[in-house]
């Protein structure tokens, strides 16, 4: 039954049972048709990369709608992607901002990235990944807008609910938060009829009792259960967002355990 | 105890402070790695414990030494030692 599982995760469609495991609201009619979209997603957005690779930005940067919330961000500031929605398109919007931004990307940029956008790609163990961190806290320190995902951690990670399972999300961009003072605020792209949007979330704020004496951990912990919280409501809103990676890592992680 | 011994020995209290598998250990060695294969402090622990060493001895936080060999508390300790004694 694993190997069956394993087996139709591997392929670029989820079943439309994997499908109504996170989102058991839905009759298999619909999850189904979710399914094919959540394969359909996946199809675009390597075409995306595809494209911005062989062509670089210049074509995708008309297409890409920010909105004035985006648009009228200042720094210091934690920008949190999900991987729903079309990552990669965020990169035009990224230079936008008013401020230097240092964005972290798993092998590095898909295309030369224009000022004030910088990409730097995470070490691949604990010491040079510190050096990144301490790069990113130092970038937020004098000022600037940081971004990275939230769903990807190399290093060390917290384990937030979501969607009826557990999602690890990254420990640094909520330490960065905490040493720094720095808010967090996510943000995710969206395919709209020939065009991108760049949809940002409020400020997260991490979920504590009044009076709360808990350590780092415990706020940092609260901060990431809100973030999950928060990726949850945006994809239960808008299921036809869930990407593929996130399937596969929600069905790799057991509710409770 | 000389400046460069109290230096030490607050250096190896701040890695106590941050590395459970050094909490309870008196004796440290010079070239026990602070990452892995030695006092295992992930990326995190690794960045806090120098932001550690710049605010309590002053000093700009010593990042170089990340980008060098595996960082070991001998290392650490010397660095401090040369840039808060200095």
């Amino acid at each position: 039954m694993l190997g069956q599982a394993r087996n139709r995760l591997s392929r670029r469609w989820p079943s439309p049972e994997q499908v109504q495991a996170l989102l058991p609201h839905l009759d298999s009619f619909t999850a189904a048709r979710l399914a094919w979209r959540i394969g359909g997603l996946e199809a675009r957005n390597r075409v995306l990369v595809a494209a911005i690779r062989q062509a670089g930005m210049d074509w995708l940067r008309p297409l890409v709608r920010c909105p004035a919330a985006f648009l009228a961000l200042r720094p210091p500031l934690i920008l949190g992607m999900f991987h729903v929605g079309t990552l990669n398109a965020l990169g035009p919007a990224l230079e936008r901002l008013p401020g230097p931004v240092l964005a972290l990307r798993e092998g590095g940029p898909l295309s030369l990235p224009r000022p004030p956008v910088e990409v730097v790609t995470p070490g691949d163990d604990a010491q040079s990944r510190a050096a990144v961190f301490y790069r990113l806290l130092h970038h937020l320190e004098r000022g600037g807008f940081v971004v990275l995902a939230l769903d990807v951690a190399p290093g060390p990670a917290f384990q937030v609910p979501c969607l009826g399972r557990m999602l690890p999300l990254a420990r640094g961009p909520f330490a960065l938060a905490r040493l720094t003072g720095t808010p967090l605020v996510p943000l995710v792209a969206s395919w709209g009829r020939g065009k991108f949007d760049v949809i940002l979330g409020e400020e997260l704020a991490p979920d504590l009792p009044p009076g709360s004496t808990g350590g780092p951990d415990v706020w940092e912990n609260a901060l990431a259960t809100t973030a999950g919280r928060w990726l949850e409501d945006y994809l239960l809103a808008t299921p036809g967002e869930l990407g593929l990676s996130l399937v596969r890592t929600l069905l790799g992680f057991t509710g409770g355990s | 105890m000389n400046d460069g011994a109290a230096i030490e020995e607050a250096v190896r209290d701040l890695v106590r402070s941050r590395a459970a598998l050094a909490r309870d250990r008196s004796d440290l060695p010079d070239e026990l790695p602070l990452g892995a294969g030695g006092l295992g402090l992930d990326s995190i622990s690794l960045a806090e414990l120098l932001l550690d060493c710049q605010r309590r001895f002053g000093i700009p936080a010593p990042v170089e030494l990340l980008e060098g060999p595996p960082l070991t508390l001998g290392r650490l300790v010397a660095h401090v030692r040369h840039v808060a004694g200095s």
